[in-house]
């Protein structure tokens, strides 16, 4: 093609995909017009053609100007200030396809152009086939749409990057309109954990929400999200209930008990798929975690008249209260039973504690507390799925994942606001594994993940992937990354502190959307996990324009800045940032609050106390729908 | 609460409990606040006002407080 239009300058050097060129004197006026259209030379991320014979190179301009003087030709450069570095990408025949990778290398002489947005267009440009979904334009050419590959998208992972404020909620809304269009894909799966509720508003029309103390009245529709405690295994149990240990036999008492417990529900009410010899301490059968507590709350804390008949453990001494009633306690409601002190005096019926060298009474305590607390319920009284004393419960598992995976909307919000922050990391970890366990067993099956594949998008990862943290989330996250692909578990991790995401997760998502990063550690995170020579690219992070990302991987054919189509006003995430001063005149906004408004003349500090005290945000004051 | 739609560029809809002196407002946008303590005659005026938005700001945010629903 003797285009001189496009003509930028000829190749002097190669060195591995890095190739140098001189511009010629033509092309330096800085701006050329192809097909009436105006192109600036040299822009750094924009796109080269290389032809060879039938085939054209591509190649993207990451440096241009003196430094990109090949060194040894710095003192003998009279105009040392026309070059241009160009990091190859690949490869693709005169018209036809563009292609990733190299199969030839171009030669000094070569002829360097511009690529023009025709030219783009038929690299970037897909036919419209339904696994590719738009999510914008290509920055500087709004003709060509960016089309990104779900199929690559899902199951290979994905990353959206970005600082506060450079638009990252809004592109993972836009995604996932994309992603749930009921008409292009009826039954696409798709799970967030939403961390702060940003996207129960922008999300409503496709989406379930799921969320603790939800809010019935809300425009919204909000259901409870509820998260059995007998669904989790041991470890997660453990941490969520008893805390550490103080050694190993304790933990080993505590584990052959739970077994007991889920042994004997089991043979009371047989579940399909379970059997006695096959039942592990992990496994997922409903038992009474009251009634163990109040059984281990007693052999640790009674006392007994030692004077009796029979075994201790029938002669407890409880105290009485005021009517000569036995103080038992409830275990169903978390209060524990009050004991006689022990008595040793000669002369009296002598009380003594029970024998036992169990010594996991902090280990109780906090247990009991958090039975009582109300804040907990969503997994230590979670409503249809909480096992009565037997260990039977008025629904299993499967209408718990019916309702997350395999309801009528393709989205499920799972909205964690409300968990107590000292078990958010573990509740993650043990909702993503039942989601995990539940969709590898059930490979085969239709509703399994093989054959219904689950995207899980974790927003604000760094606050549970982190690396710092050994954590159950960590974890099962490592696993998804590593493994989900087999068995139709895709993941899409959110976060603007890419570099304190374990590095092991990072590195395992194919497709990346890098939105503005101005922290020099999350950008060369970012650049270190990136698999392509493409430096010139990152450089960009720090400049891109809020809503704009570079997206590259393996979900798009090349690495492309792309303006991402933001979702429509009301379609758009609620980024529940205090407001300071409304932006919105006063008149027309719902905000009563900020520094702009005075302060109320009557300020009740005592409802602010009761909200810490009561660990609950709503105050007794509030009247409530009925 | 029980609360009635009011034509509102703002507003959605307006409640109020007589007992506790509540008065419930859910803005279009979605947002549900109440306030505490706001005197019947207050309820009544920003019902009847011309710009229900406009009497809000005036007479109500700023002098009674509130908790977002």
């Amino acid at each position: 093609m003797s285009n001189t239009e496009t003509y930028l300058g000829d190749v002097q050097d190669v060195n591995g995909t890095t190739v140098s060129i001189s511009l010629s004197k033509e092309s330096l006026t800085g701006f050329v017009y192809i097909d009436g259209q105006g192109y600036r030379v040299g822009q750094i991320g924009s796109f080269i053609r290389i032809p060879i014979g039938f085939n054209d190179l591509f190649g993207i301009i990451s440096q241009v100007g003196a430094s990109a003087v090949p060194e040894k030709q710095v003192e003998s450069q009279r105009h040392g200030n026309k070059w241009m570095t160009i990091q190859l990408i690949g490869e693709g025949p005169r018209n036809g396809i563009f292609q990733r990778g190299l199969s030839q290398y171009p030669t000094i002489g070569d002829e360097v152009h511009l690529v023009s947005e025709k030219e783009l267009k038929n690299i970037y440009g897909q036919p419209d086939k339904p696994y590719f979904v738009k999510l914008g334009h290509i920055s500087n050419a709004d003709s060509i749409p960016a089309l990104v590959d779900v199929n690559k998208l899902v199951t290979r992972h994905s990353a959206v990057v970005g600082t506060t404020g450079s638009g990252k909620s809004t592109t993972v809304a836009s995604i996932m309109n994309k992603l749930s269009d009921p008409k292009r894909y009826p039954s696409s799966r798709i799970i967030m954990i939403d961390l702060h509720g940003e996207y129960g508003q922008a999300l409503q029309e496709n989406s379930n929400i799921y969320k603790i103390n939800s809010d019935i009245s809300s425009k919204l529709k909000e259901k409870e999200l509820l998260i059995p405690f007998w669904a989790l295994n041991f470890d997660e149990l453990c941490e969520i209930s008893f805390g550490e240990f103080n050694n190993e036999k304790d933990k080993n008492v505590v584990m052959e008990r739970v077994q007991n417990y889920k042994l004997k529900s089991l043979k009371k009410n047989p579940r399909k798929g379970a059997s006695a010899d096959a039942l592990s301490v992990d496994s997922p059968i409903p038992f009474s975690i009251h009634q163990l507590w109040y059984e281990l709350f007693i052999e640790v804390f009674g006392t007994y008249y030692k004077g009796k008949d029979g075994r201790p453990i029938d002669n407890l001494a409880y105290e009485t209260d005021s009517n000569g009633k036995e103080l038992k306690g409830n275990p169903m409601e978390g209060i524990p039973p009050i004991f006689k002190n022990i008595v040793t005096e000669k002369g009296e019926d002598k009380i003594f504690y029970l024998p036992g060298s169990l010594s996991i009474g902090k280990q109780l305590l906090l247990l009991g507390t958090k039975l009582r607390i109300p804040r907990y319920n969503f997994i230590f009284k979670p409503n249809q799925w909480m096992p009565d004393t037997e260990g039977d419960v008025a629904q299993d598992l499967d209408c718990l994942l019916k309702d997350w995976v395999g309801s009528n909307k393709p989205i499920t919000i799972l909205d964690l606001s409300g968990v107590p922050a000292d078990i958010l990391q573990t509740t993650i970890g043990a909702l993503l594994r039942l989601l995990y366990e539940a969709l590898f067993w059930a490979r085969q099956l239709s509703q399994g993940g093989r054959h219904r594949p689950l995207l899980v998008v974790m927003e604000e990862a760094h606050i549970y992937l982190n690396d710092n943290l050994k954590g159950m989330a960590s974890k099962i996250v490592q696993r998804i990354v590593k493994e989900g692909r087999k068995y139709g578990i895709g993941a899409m991790i959110v976060s603007q502190r890419p570099s304190e995401i374990n590095p092991t997760i990072l590195s395992q998502c194919g497709t990346f959307f890098a939105l503005r990063l101005t922290n020099a550690s999350d950008r060369s995170h970012i650049t270190s996990t990136i698999s392509d020579n493409l430096d010139g690219l990152t450089s960009m992070l720090p400049i891109l324009r809020t809503g704009e990302a570079i997206i590259l991987g393996e979900a798009v054919k090349l690495p492309m800045r792309t303006t991402i189509e933001a979702p429509p006003k009301n379609k758009r995430p609620d980024s529940q940032d205090p407001i300071i001063y409304d932006e919105v005149p006063l008149d027309d906004s719902e905000n009563p609050g900020g520094w702009g408004i005075k302060m109320e003349v009557k300020p009740n500090y005592e409802e602010l106390i009761e909200t810490w005290r009561a660990q609950n945000p709503k105050i007794s004051r509030i009247m409530e729908d009925k | 609460m029980e609360r009635e739609p009011v034509d509102s560029s703002n507003i959605a809809t307006i409640g109020y409990d007589v007992d506790s002196e509540t008065l419930e407002i859910e803005f279009i946008r979605g947002g549900v606040y109440q306030y505490f303590d706001v005197p019947a005659q207050i309820y009544e005026d920003l019902l009847s006002a011309d710009s229900a938005g406009q009497y809000l700001n005036a007479h109500v945010k700023g002098v009674y407080r509130y908790s977002k629903i």
